[in-house]
């Protein structure tokens, strides 16, 4: 046996196991989910189980809640993916000018990282957001712009979980970008700035160019992130009020086990897969294009 | 010039405030009577209590089984993750894998799936076979997240240890498996405690499978977290209390290995991994 095919083989019996685990663990989960879409399952109902081809699909078509949790699936995803972006490039922009605290500053950062996207969802709920308790309520009222109920009315509640979603993980944006912007070449900088070029075109034409990598990078690990954003939103609202900051999660999380219809919860879930996976796709073929 | 530097340092002073606000105000909510908790407007000066703690751990709505349960779940899908993730991320990163792009790729979009689209297929897998609500149902589940993580920050370490050192001891099959032991595992000693972390710090923060495959056995932090605001509604100290307690754990880790996790965010980001 040549030396070649020992280390095609030993590289094979080091990746098999764990490439096993995830076909069993991952891939043929999915299978199921698609096939349980493709069923009647009411546990609710359970005599009526039973293959139903694609009436869960068809059904999705006039469910008006359907459409609006995937209308604010594309409203949360986008809003919460630029404003990580544009804060923490900003804030990265504006830490590198500052020479002292850096480190204090990555401490601080770290903070809402390591919680747990269901204690964020928690503390906002009730510290931050409560009417009467909680310290942005006392603070709007200090400044005279009166009290809100955050997450009780419909359009302040999806500003809400928003606000949430951007806070917890703008640091994660914010520490890439940094650590990009400070790895970054000096000498170029130097050579704008005998060419006069100002602290805009210097960004646009310089910074920009050279860390359009990390920032795709970003923006993709934040698109994945907040496609699967579940338990802060879960904490804060449950998805309410009525279904005003429902996304498609939250929505195939409450038909399947709220109201046990898991047939058309599958239905729903696959579709979000379905999202999810094409997103993903198109940007890595951004990436690779670049 | 000095105004602004006077506006960079108060621009980075107030996003400090907002970002350690929560945390900083759960943390003095947990040591107020509850009489102090609802004053208003709040306050800052107040006699501390340790009372809310001494509920939450030892009294009637005592969270210790739920730590326990979340150092179970989160310790043995740690341990199986690196077990099977350092392996498979050498032969990714170093060896001459077949097909070695597509798996990788693969590897890739399963880290990407959405836990809702897999907690339904477990929900009814696991109740089949009767693992709802046991240690072993909840880390299989776990896996499917761990796994691809490691595997793509581990390939992003090993990448970085420099090809010379193990040509030395590629000679035969034994040859390899020491090259991987004696001189990739060393080498790669930070990455690799990094990728424990951030394993543990997922595991311990997850939600959506410990709630809906979880139960009265098998309740994590998180999931007792949660299940006191709605039983226990206007009882904001001890929620305070509660979730600190459930939190100090991934708090303190963080705080250590604070400098690695930066790291470990970059390089799990520029190679593509990282998630949550």
């Amino acid at each position: 046996m040549n030396r070649r095919t020992g280390e095609r083989q030993f590289a094979l019996a080091l990746f098999l196991p764990a490439l096993l685990l995830l076909v069993v663990t991952t891939t043929l989960p999915l299978v199921y989910l698609v096939w349980t879409s493709l069923q009647r399952i009411d546990l609710s109902m359970p005599w009526l189980t039973g293959f139903a081809g694609l009436a869960n699909y068809a059904q999705l078509g006039g469910d008006a809640r359907f459409w609006s949790s995937l209308g604010l699936t594309f409203v949360y995803t986008g809003s919460t993916v630029a404003l990580q972006v544009a804060v923490g490039l900003g804030l990265a922009l504006l830490v590198m000018q500052v020479k002292a605290g850096q480190g204090l500053l990555r401490v601080a950062a770290i903070l809402p990282i390591v919680l747990a996207p269901v204690v964020a969802g928690l503390f906002w709920r009730s510290l931050v957001l409560a009417p009467d308790f909680g310290i942005l309520d006392f603070l709007t009222r200090a400044l005279g712009l009166g009290s809100y109920n955050w997450l009780g009315d419909p359009q302040l509640a999806l500003v809400s979980v928003i606000a949430i979603h951007t806070w917890q993980w703008t640091p994660f944006a914010f520490l890439v970008l940094l650590a990009s912007l400070a790895a970054l070449p000096p000498d170029v900088y130097e050579a704008a700035r005998l060419d006069r070029a100002n602290a805009w075109q210097r960004f646009r034409h310089i910074t920009l160019p050279l860390l359009r990598p990390a920032i795709v990078i970003v923006v993709i690990l934040r698109m994945v992130t907040a496609l699967s954003a579940f338990a802060a939103i879960f904490a804060a609202t449950g998805g309410g009020p009525g279904s005003a900051t429902e996304i498609l999660n939250l929505y195939a999380y409450r038909l399947s086990f709220t109201e046990l219809n898991l047939g058309y919860g599958a239905a729903v879930a696959t579709v979000l897969l379905l999202i999810t996976l094409a997103v993903s796709f198109g940007l890595f073929a951004l990436r690779k294009a670049r | 010039m000095r105004v602004r530097n006077v506006l960079l340092l108060g621009g980075a002073a107030l996003m400090m405030v907002v970002w350690t606000f929560p945390v900083l105000w759960g943390l003095l909510t947990s040591l107020k009577s509850e009489r102090d908790v609802l004053a208003y407007p709040p306050s800052i000066l107040f006699e501390p209590t340790l009372g809310n703690y001494a509920d939450v751990l030892f009294g009637a709505t005592t969270i210790l089984p739920n730590l326990v349960s979340s150092v179970i779940v989160a310790g043995l899908t740690t341990a199986l993750t690196m077990l099977f993730a350092i392996p498979a991320a050498y032969a990714l990163s170093r060896l001459d894998l077949p097909l070695r792009k597509a798996s990788g790729f693969y590897v890739l979009a399963t880290q990407m799936l959405p836990p809702v689209g897999l907690v339904i297929p477990y929900f009814l897998i696991l109740r089949r076979i009767g693992w709802t609500d046991t240690y072993q149902g909840l880390v299989l589940v776990y896996l499917t997240f761990a796994l691809p993580f490691a595997v793509w920050l581990l390939v992003s370490y090993f990448e970085e240890i420099p090809r010379e050192m193990e040509e030395a001891a590629l000679l035969d099959r034994a040859g390899r498996l020491r090259a991987l032991w004696h001189v990739i595992l060393p080498q790669a000693k930070g990455g690799i405690a990094v990728t424990v972390i951030f394993v543990f710090l997922n595991s311990w923060n997850e939600f959506l499978f410990a709630v809906v495959l979880g139960g009265n056995t098998v309740r994590t932090v998180t999931v007792a977290m949660f299940n006191f605001i709605s039983l226990e509604q206007t009882q904001w100290a001890r929620l305070a209390a509660a979730a600190m307690a459930g939190m100090a754990p991934v708090i303190v880790l963080g705080l250590i290995a604070q400098k690695h996790i930066v790291k470990g965010l970059t390089v799990g980001a520029v190679k593509g991994g990282g998630r949550r």
